[in-house]
């Protein structure tokens, strides 16, 4: 029964993406009870699937497998859900959720931009459940389509230049996987992901052909999660987008593509492949390495809240390539880990930015003076899932970088681990600015207005203390906050979580080691 | 230089894959004028396309249908023809963009929006 | 010199161009009106041949829709567009999406998978005098014409009016709410207010 949840999950999304415009013919305000009944469905399944996995017994009902139209797997197309795939499935349906509580009252709101956050969902989904290289194609190009107009929502020019570019870089890198694909199909005719595993193992994986077949999918997928040098799209694509559209995006579109990436290299490519080509995991593990030495350090120079947290994706994302590269069931344990980690920290400080930039028109790191004692909630939410990035225990942070940290000594990649050491102080130097800024620094208006702040202090019941701006009240509402609040606490939360990941994603390394 | 004549002669679908997506990639790097980036773009993608088809071919084969004799084989076909419907979208949603670019800030230059924009 | 029809744009060498009105071509009118039935029936035929000749639903949905840019061209875009109700395109689009979801859906509530067109046998098999392996070429076909012609046509004859009303969108509510998708008609919200506290919003 459960593996019908699996076209479910990818479909009911698409299918309920033509409601909102539908509707919107007739009513005004269609768009999001759809969009939020679409993503709590969602979100059920999921969690179903994963409960399902979570408890099984054998090995046989660690792992669903739906065969589209009943035809058998060769000749068609698959779709498996397995503790890696649920897991990310999970986090997609808990994300959308919460960005669309989060969005309710701001950000666009027109009945296409919630067509839009459906097929998205469902795209994401797609990606996150196939079996079948080209059909994860179809669905990373949805993905790709979908946030490009998704992030030209905003009304301002600049939006639409964010999104063009991110569109020239994201077709380059989607055409190349397409072209990896290819290479893949001809060496061995077929593209379903477990039959390719058994039939690139007879070619052979000195084979020319093979080796650039994983080139061009490596690079394609690397220009889709944004690792140095292919992240010039990200900070402009970030900063220009809707806030709400900023928190989606950063969460997932990237983690879903480092999922593939995953996927691709450990059971398309088993480790065979990698021990029998060492110059390709060494290039992996330098570029990753690069990628977080330079975000970091490119995060540390921004002056925009956005483009640092944009930047600091960057370096994050490498360190999950870099697991990647390592080869060893220890960093792969840590990367994934990690991917659902960043997935949420990098949400809720997406979020707490917009509910800053909303309130105060905070948008730089000098804006942020003093607004801890105006905001405590927003401002401490912040500051945890700052100090979570940076990887003070007791996060999820600090167990992703630890278990990779860890497999990269075991693997005997010392340099790894201290380029992950760099990256934490790194980290520390821009998360440190931010706390500072909020909590120590003098906030920076005149005694006029800090005279009507405190006046209209008994009008606020919960949200935080309106600010008198031109004499417009720019007042947030409650549940955006709530939203940023319970996302920071769960990153600290998922801290004990360890024994969940491992129950959910042993079977799968079992498989891939 | 018998290998390039070889080359050529034999695997000509091949070569002109690589010709056509590097002219596509050049044209989207290096020029200037957002439309002609985007003509670039799906220059690229065509040139990915031929791959595809080439790929399929076989000498003395027919179309795949249930009629006899040896067949092409169908699979990379409807790669193909998805991936066009793909190539469309997004060069709709490339033109809509470039449209509301221009109407922002009057120009189709990527060099001035760069300047334009990094200024703000 | 008409100067309102420049509308201050300069290109590239600097001159400013004038946007091109809209002029009457006898010409085009007469063809196109004369043209464009063969062109629907050719669009249908493409749609309805494609499982053994070249064809099917996207190149058929893509000509269908070639029918509209054709009318646009020839009696102009903002008739065509009010000829043309937004209810139609939208209709369009989502009537083909529902149909493939409602193809696609039966077989799972049948006990099979999805898009398994064989589950329809028991239930369709006598009505339809079919056999069952007869029902994969005449699923996929269903899928085809009614799902994919629908959504393509709709689809591009809606890209081509947004596309069209793109260096006009000073008033974006007059154009139907599906053609805000590229812009947001309640004005910028990237650092405004929420929409709430505007309708609380008190004036001290």
């Amino acid at each position: 029964m459960s593996d019908i949840l699996l076209p479910l999950l990818v479909t009911i999304p698409l299918t309920l993406a033509v409601f909102p415009l539908l509707f919107g013919l007739r009513f005004k305000n269609a768009g999001w009870p759809i969009a939020l009944g679409g993503s709590l469905a969602v979100t059920a399944m999921a969690s179903l699937l994963t409960a399902e996995i979570y408890t099984a017994e054998t090995t046989d009902g660690q792992r669903f497998i739906h065969e589209m139209a009943g035809y058998p797997a060769p000749y068609g197309i698959e779709l498996v859900g397995d503790g890696l795939s649920t897991l990310i499935a999970l986090l997609i349906g808990v994300v959308s959720v919460a960005v669309l509580i989060y969005g309710r009252t701001t950000g666009p709101q027109s009945n296409a931009f919630y067509s839009g956050y459906l097929l998205l969902t469902g795209g994401l989904l797609g990606m996150a459940l196939t079996g079948d290289l080209f059909n994860l194609f179809v669905f990373l190009e949805i993905v790709g389509l979908v946030t490009y107009a998704l992030v030209a929502s905003d009304d301002s020019g600049m939006a639409a230049y964010g999104a063009l570019k991110y569109l020239f870089l994201g077709t380059v890198g989607a055409s190349l996987y397409l072209i990896g694909v290819g290479y893949a199909l001809v060496a061995t005719g077929t593209l379903n992901m477990l039959d390719l595993q058994s039939t690139l193992a007879e070619i052979g994986y000195t084979d020319p052909l093979v080796q650039a077949s994983f080139g061009f999918i490596l690079i394609g997928l690397l220009l889709k999660i944004a690792v140095f040098p292919l992240h010039t799209w990200q900070p402009d694509a970030y900063t220009y987008a809707p806030d709400t559209v900023s928190a989606y995006i950063s969460a997932l579109v990237s983690t879903t593509a480092a999922y593939a990436l995953i996927r691709i290299s450990y059971d398309v490519f088993t480790v065979d492949f990698f021990a029998a080509n060492p110059l390709i995991t060494d290039a992996v593990v330098l570029v990753a390495s690069i990628s977080i030495v330079v975000g970091s350090l490119l995060a540390a120079m921004q002056t925009e809240i956005k483009r640092v947290f944009a930047y600091s994706s960057v370096a994050q994302f490498g360190m999950i390539v870099v697991a990647i590269g390592l080869n060893s069931q220890t960093a792969l344990f840590g990367a994934v880990i990690h991917l659902v980690g960043h997935g949420l920290m990098k949400a809720t400080l997406f979020m707490g930015a917009g509910v800053l930039s909303t309130a105060y028109g905070a948008t730089t790191v000098s804006d942020y003076a003093g607004l801890a004692k105006r905001a405590p909630i927003s401002a401490g939410a912040m500051a945890v899932t700052g100090l979570a990035l940076v990887g003070i225990p007791p996060s999820v942070g600090i167990l992703g970088k630890w278990y990779i940290a860890l497999g990269a000594v075991e693997s005997g990649s010392w340099s790894v681990a201290i380029v992950i050491f760099i990256s934490t102080l790194l980290t520390l130097i821009y998360v440190a600015r931010i706390i500072e800024t909020l909590y120590f620094n003098a906030p920076t208006e005149t005694s006029h207005e800090e005279a009507t702040a405190s006046e209209s202090v008994d009008r606020v019941a919960i949200s935080d203390s309106p600010v008198t701006d031109g004499g417009h009240t720019n007042q947030v509402a409650v549940e955006r906050i709530a939203v940023v609040a319970i996302l920071a606490v769960s990153t600290v939360v998922l801290f004990a979580s360890v024994d969940l990941f491992a129950t959910l994603l042993d079977p799968v390394f079992g498989r891939f080691f | 230089m018998t290998d390039l004549v070889s080359l050529l002669t034999t695997r000509h679908a091949y070569v002109l894959f690589v010709l056509l997506s590097t002219i596509g990639l050049y044209m989207l790097i290096a020029n200037q004028n957002l439309v002609k980036k985007i003509i670039g773009l799906n220059m690229f993608q065509t040139g990915v396309f031929l791959f595809f088809v080439t790929s399929a071919y076989r000498v003395g084969g027919s179309a795949p249908i249930l009629e006899g004799g040896p067949y092409v084989s169908p699979l990379p076909q409807v790669i193909v023809l998805t991936a066009i419907v793909v190539g469309i979208s997004l060069t709709a949603v490339g033109l809509a963009l470039t449209i509301r670019l221009y109407n922002e800030y009057g120009t189709l230059r990527a060099d001035a929006l760069r300047e334009v924009i990094g200024d703000e | 010199m008409s100067d309102d029809r420049t509308d201050g744009r300069f290109d590239q060498d600097g001159i400013t161009r004038q946007r091109p009105a809209y002029t009457e071509s006898q010409v085009i009118m007469t063809t196109v009106k004369a043209v464009i039935p063969f062109v629907m029936t050719y669009g249908l035929f493409i749609t309805f041949h494609g499982a053994d000749s070249p064809g099917g639903g996207f190149q058929g949905g893509a000509i269908i829709a070639s029918v509209v840019l054709m009318i646009a061209f020839a009696f102009g875009i903002e008739s065509t567009r009010e000829w043309l109700a937004n209810t139609t395109v939208v209709g369009l689009g989502t009537a083909g999406v529902l149909a493939f979801a409602a193809i696609g859906f039966g077989p799972i509530l049948l006990g099979g998978n999805f898009l398994e067109y064989t589950q329809y046998y028991p239930l369709l098999g006598s009505t339809l005098g079919l056999k069952p392996y007869e029902f994969v070429k005449y699923g996929m076909e269903a899928v085809e014409i009614v799902g994919i012609a629908f959504i393509v046509s709709g689809i591009l004859m809606g890209l081509f009016f947004v596309l069209a009303a793109g260096d006009s969108h000073s008033e974006p509510g007059d154009a139907g709410s599906k053609f805000d998708v590229l812009v947001d008609s309640e004005g910028d919200r990237r650092d405004g207010a929420d929409s709430a506290s505007l309708e609380g919003e008190t004036d001290d």
